[in-house]
């Protein structure tokens, strides 16, 4: 079986420039109507002078190739690149010295997480094989991948999975963001646009924040090692509530730092939640999966920040004022009571009847009136200074006007109550006067008797009421005399 | 009903929680006028305490050197228009 290279590659290449007609035409007979690879090689011996088809010669290359180099890694850089409208990838892999033209089917081409572009370094999977209309040898292209990323992508894979079997990403791992984060912590690059995205945010939609910065480099050698440092210098700082940890856009290779064993860690050994913010949106690293919470971007984890502030300063203010308007109709409801039991006549009445009763009902009645003023001048007292903190609130000139009232309320009351209470008092002195002229008493004193029957039932005023023998009492001024009746007239 | 006016604020988020409770039973409006007045006393001493939490932090950006220091930050970053 003849090897590929004692084909006289060069000559046969020189040949096609040579008149059709200069070849001698081989009989119609010994050619075979199919041409196969099978009987060219049958046929090669029997003749001194082996002549081939271009078509066979092509399918013996196709072949030799096909077998001898088989699938294949190579790398070079793109060029020529262009999608056909069948949605195939045509495109030429060059180096310094060489080209190589290169094919990919649409099937595959859906499978590659990048562009290709003119001028980016790849590395191809695929196998050799031969274009036969043109004659011409290429890159059936299974995979491409930009180069350096094969071996970056390798080892995220592997971390990814073994800090995943750690349970580092459990969910049940992330601490919720603080309520109200007063200090915020960053790690980040000073020069970076991370840092100035951040501060942006913060200080358009809130102005008093506190920021404690640690610088770190985020790209380049040892960037990993300092950023994990400056995660746990931060977690040494007191009062730090939350950390933002990241950098603006970049390669992968700019990124990588985020993807780096340390940093992972140091974010899940932090302290403090930690929001990860690398890159843009679509930029994924390990630290975003160890992080409590992924922002898209650094300016997304600013906003995080604040917007949890933002929450609650409005919730705040509806609260204080729902509470001020809720007060400011109770006191409105209390003020329109005052005003109705103060002009109430069963409460002006009421201490001058309990008077025409007895002198200590009376005083009863006294203390009655001045503990209901009592407790009417304190509950007005607080209502008052209810108005006043109110007013100082916020509640303004609608206040005022009310507290106005209510002083003018409590004044009448008080002037009302005294009037009433006075009045009581003369009209029951005069009653007791009136009752103590008409005392039977006072007429005794004057020497007058008066004279019962024995059980004192009844009053004698005639003498015909009583027979001799009965007994009868005599109430005299002082004292009481049993006697005995012994005539009548 | 106790009188919790004394009763210290433990933080924001207990602050908060109580001042909705109160702001709803004072809206709700049956209650006796002394009772309205205590709930609203510790209502407004809430919503103060809520607000100060809110506005307390100071506007202040630092760099936290290697050795631990905290220094007030320097240049675009002190500055009110940072890097634009």
């Amino acid at each position: 079986m003849p090897d590929l290279f004692d084909l006289p590659f060069e000559d046969e290449d020189g040949d096609e420039t040579r008149p059709l007609a200069d070849t001698p035409q081989p009989a119609a007979a010994d050619r075979p109507q199919v041409p196969s690879p099978a009987s060219v090689r049958q046929a090669a011996p029997a003749a001194t002078r082996s002549i081939l088809s271009v078509t066979e010669l092509t399918i013996r290359v196709r072949d030799a190739l096909e077998q001898h180099v088989g699938e294949i890694w190579v790398e070079g850089e793109l060029s020529n690149c262009r999608v056909w409208n069948t949605g195939h990838l045509y495109f030429t892999l060059k180096d310094a010295n060489s080209q190589l033209r290169g094919f990919m089917f649409k099937s595959a081409l859906r499978y590659l997480r990048f562009k290709p572009a003119d001028g980016t370094k790849v590395i191809a999977r695929g196998r050799i094989s031969v274009y036969e209309p043109k004659g011409e040898y290429q890159l059936v292209c299974e995979h491409l991948e930009p180069q350096g990323l094969g071996a970056l992508q390798l080892a995220f894979d592997q971390l990814k999975k073994r800090l995943e079997a750690e349970g580092l990403f459990d969910g049940a791992r992330k601490r919720p963001l603080p309520t109200l984060p007063r200090k915020i912590g960053v790690v980040t690059s000073l020069e970076g646009a991370a840092v100035r995205d951040i501060v942006k945010v913060l200080r358009a939609r809130y102005g008093n924040v506190h920021l404690v910065i640690r610088p770190a480099r985020v790209q380049g050698e040892g960037a990993a090692l300092d950023i994990a440092r400056g995660i746990r210098a931060i977690g040494r700082v007191a009062g730090i509530d939350v950390l933002i940890v990241g950098r603006g856009g970049g390669s992968i290779e700019d990124l990588w730092a985020f993807n780096e064993e340390v940093v992972v860690r140091a974010i899940v050994q932090s302290p403090v939640p930690v929001i990860s913010a690398v890159g843009h949106e679509t930029d994924v690293t390990i630290a975003d999966f160890a992080a409590d919470v992924r922002a898209p971007t650094p300016s997304a984890a600013a906003e995080l920040v604040v917007a949890r502030k933002d929450e609650f300063r409005s919730r705040v203010w509806r609260l204080r004022d729902r509470l001020s308007a809720a007060a400011r109709s109770r006191v409105q409801t209390v003020g329109r009571r005052l005003h109705i039991a103060v002009g109430r006549p069963a409460f002006a009445g009421f201490p001058a009847r309990l008077a025409m009763r007895d002198r200590r009902v009376l005083d009863l009645g006294h203390s009655l009136t001045r503990f209901t003023r009592a407790s009417m001048a304190l509950r007005a007292r607080k209502l008052l200074s209810l108005e006043r903190q109110l007013a100082t609130y916020d509640a303004g000139r609608r206040l005022a006007s009310l507290r106005t009232r209510l002083v003018a309320a409590d004044g009448r009351m008080t002037g009302a109550a005294i009037r009433r209470r006075d009045r009581a008092l003369a009209q029951v002195q005069t009653v007791a006067a009136r009752l103590e002229s008409l005392s039977p008493l006072a007429v005794l004193a004057r020497g007058y008797a008066v004279a019962w029957n024995a059980d004192k039932s009844r009053v004698l005023r005639d003498a015909a009421l009583v027979t001799p023998g009965e007994t009868i009492k005599v109430t005299l001024s002082r004292g009481e005399i049993e006697a005995k009746v012994s005539d009548r007239s | 009903m106790t009188d919790t006016s004394g009763t210290a604020i433990r933080d924001f988020e207990t602050a908060i929680a109580e001042l909705e409770t109160i702001v709803k039973k004072l809206e709700e409006g049956d209650l006796a006028l002394e009772q309205s007045l205590s709930l609203y006393e510790r209502g407004v001493q809430l919503s103060r305490f809520c607000h100060t939490r809110l506005e307390e932090a100071e506007r202040r950006i630092e760099i936290l050197n290697e050795r631990g220091e905290l220094k007030p930050a320097a240049g675009a970053l002190a500055s009110d228009d940072p890097g634009r």
